[in-house]
């Protein structure tokens, strides 16, 4: 494979990690600990997104179902937007949507009345994640599972001009990453909710003593987290298989992007996201390592910038 | 502990004080740090809190501002009871809060700063930080550099105008001068001043004494969690056991 083909696939696994890592980092700077139940959310997303799937492709198109759908509005149904069907843009909301409603209904249910330390709260979220595998397994099973949705070929030219291969999908991976990243960005900087949220990561208590209400501040941390980590785990889903550890699989790479980053810093989340899944992807033009050690290798990345800047990237630029 | 010393010149309070703290017990978990407290501070005055470490001035200013909740006695504000009240809504009813140390936030701007300390504020956010800056123009020399890179001086000055920023009629502060050079003390004591000339009635936690309550219309002494002695300040000053006891001979 060529260089600029490594290059291209990594940008696109880097949407997915970046995706996931930014949740992560905004729970660690302003809710105060390691989620490790985030990785999980990115699944539940991706499953989140399957119902749409299956409800469409078992149900409304297929007619020997009471609820098929006339074919005009199979049509519709199959219309295709960057050679994705249209409602693969509605699974995708809907997966940001089940990921978004079980976060907060967990706050509520779990974290809040906890009241207590990091420590109990990172050792509380693992069980979390495991009652969100759990729940998975229970509604899906454990067999890997898809979104049943045609393989696209390569844009042809790119592929003639680039002489690398890019399906749409990839595009529409890349594109909606771009979108996020640049719409919380924008949040974050420009709005008052974004200057509350990066108020509560420098000092939650003055934050409170100002006349922020910190609580609802952690409630939308929640939901853009489990927003942003539920469209990578739909991209992960549509670019390998769904199964309910897929995120958890993901979870030390996206740990590794966070420290990396700088733990805490959103921007460095985003960076070290990026960087991590480069790492990953770019592992297969080093010679004599195989890339069944591209995570090893990410790793390594991972290790050699921290021992140049032990805060991470971006790590003194927040609390 | 008893409160009953002698010594004790109590003042009642010559009108309905905005502030009040009656037979207040307060602490930490199961630490008791308030043995059956009482102060007031009046509309218009500035109160000083001095005492030795660990006496719990802080303590005060915490359970005042609903930091922590009062175990018994009862804390009001213009006659209403506000003991265990959340910060964000004693922020509304005209109370602010100085805390002593990470008291800006460092990675948001001077602007920005001041912005959270009106969140509360239904309007008007922009004229009141216009008018800050008019009253402390090295903020609005800063305005877009971020907090922590502000000198102790500085920070102080744009702590206070976070909290200034709700107009409170009540301010706590606590210990405005620790950590400062001598230099500096002196403006951010002015700083008090002025605030108060603007009609802020002021209850201050500090540990320069002298200078704390030369700047105040009365003072308590804490020691133990209760008050000591409680006089107008220049009394306070002038009292030979409490210079020699409280205030370094």
């Amino acid at each position: 494979m060529s260089t600029l083909q490594l290059v291209v696939n990594g940008i696109v696994y880097s949407s997915v990690i970046v995706l996931g890592s930014i949740g992560l980092s905004l729970v660690y700077s302003i809710g105060n600990f390691a989620n490790f139940a985030h990785g999980d959310t990115m699944a539940v997303g991706a499953f989140g997104a399957l119902v749409v799937a299956i409800g469409v492709n078992d149900y409304l198109l297929n007619p020997e179902t009471a609820v098929s759908v006339s074919p005009s509005i199979a049509a519709i149904l199959e219309t295709t937007l960057f050679s994705l069907p249209i409602w693969f843009f509605v699974a995708l909301v809907v997966g940001m949507a089940a990921a978004a409603i079980l976060v907060v209904i967990t706050e509520y249910l779990v974290y809040r009345p906890l009241d207590t330390g990091s420590i109990e709260l990172l050792i509380t979220s693992i069980g979390v994640a495991l009652a969100y595998r759990a729940l998975l397994i229970l509604g899906f099973g454990s067999d890997p599972q898809t979104y049943d949705i045609g393989r696209s070929g390569r844009i042809d030219w790119v592929s003639e001009s680039l002489g690398v291969a890019i399906t749409p999908r990839d595009v529409v991976t890349v594109a909606i990453t771009a979108i996020l990243v640049v719409g919380l960005h924008l949040l974050l900087q420009y709005t008052t909710l974004g200057r509350k949220m990066r108020a509560t990561a420098d000092n939650a208590d003055l934050a409170r003593v100002s006349g922020i209400r910190t609580g609802e501040i952690i409630l939308a941390m929640w939901v853009i987290g489990a927003v942003l980590a539920a469209a990578g785990g739909v991209f992960l889903g549509l670019d390998t298989l769904i199964r309910p550890r897929m995120g958890f699989e993901l979870l030390l790479l996206i740990f590794s992007a966070v420290i990396l980053g700088g733990i805490g810093s959103v921007y460095g989340a985003m960076l070290g996201g990026f960087t991590i899944g480069m790492a990953f992807e770019m592992t297969a033009a080093l010679p004599f390592v195989g890339t069944q050690y591209n995570a090893a290798v990410a790793f390594i990345v991972m290790i050699a910038i921290l021992l140049v800047r032990p805060t991470g990237i971006l790590g003194d630029d927040t609390t | 502990m008893s409160a009953d010393d002698a010594t004790i010149v109590h003042r009642e309070p010559t009108k309905e004080p905005v502030l009040s703290l009656s037979g207040v017990d307060s602490g930490y978990g199961e630490i008791q740090v308030l043995d059956d407290l009482n102060l007031h501070l009046e509309a218009g005055e500035i109160v000083c809190l001095i005492g030795p470490n660990g006496a719990g001035k802080s303590t005060v200013l915490k359970t005042a501002f609903g930091l922590l909740e009062p175990w018994t006695g009862s804390v009001t504000l213009r006659g209403e009871e506000i003991g265990g009240t959340e910060p964000a809504d004693l922020v509304r009813m005209g109370v602010g809060y100085v805390p002593q140390t990470d008291n800006v936030f460092p990675s948001l701007s001077i602007e920005e700063n001041l912005q959270m300390g009106g969140v509360a504020r239904e309007d008007g956010v922009d004229d009141r930080i216009a008018e800050l800056y008019d009253r402390f123009p090295i903020l609005e020399e800063k305005q877009a550099a971020k907090a922590r890179t502000l000198s102790g001086g500085q920070r102080q000055v744009l702590a206070f105008s976070r909290a200034l920023m709700m107009e409170p009629d009540v301010l706590l502060i606590d210990e405005p001068s620790a950590g400062l050079a001598p230099s500096i003390v002196e403006d951010v004591f002015k700083n008090v001043r002025t605030v108060n000339d603007l009609g802020t009635s002021i209850l201050m936690v500090e540990q320069n004494a002298r200078e704390g309550l030369s700047i105040s219309d009365r003072g308590y002494v804490l020691d133990q969690g209760t008050v000591r002695y409680e006089d107008v300040a220049d009394e306070l000053l002038d009292n030979p056991e409490v210079s020699k006891l409280y205030l370094g001979g």
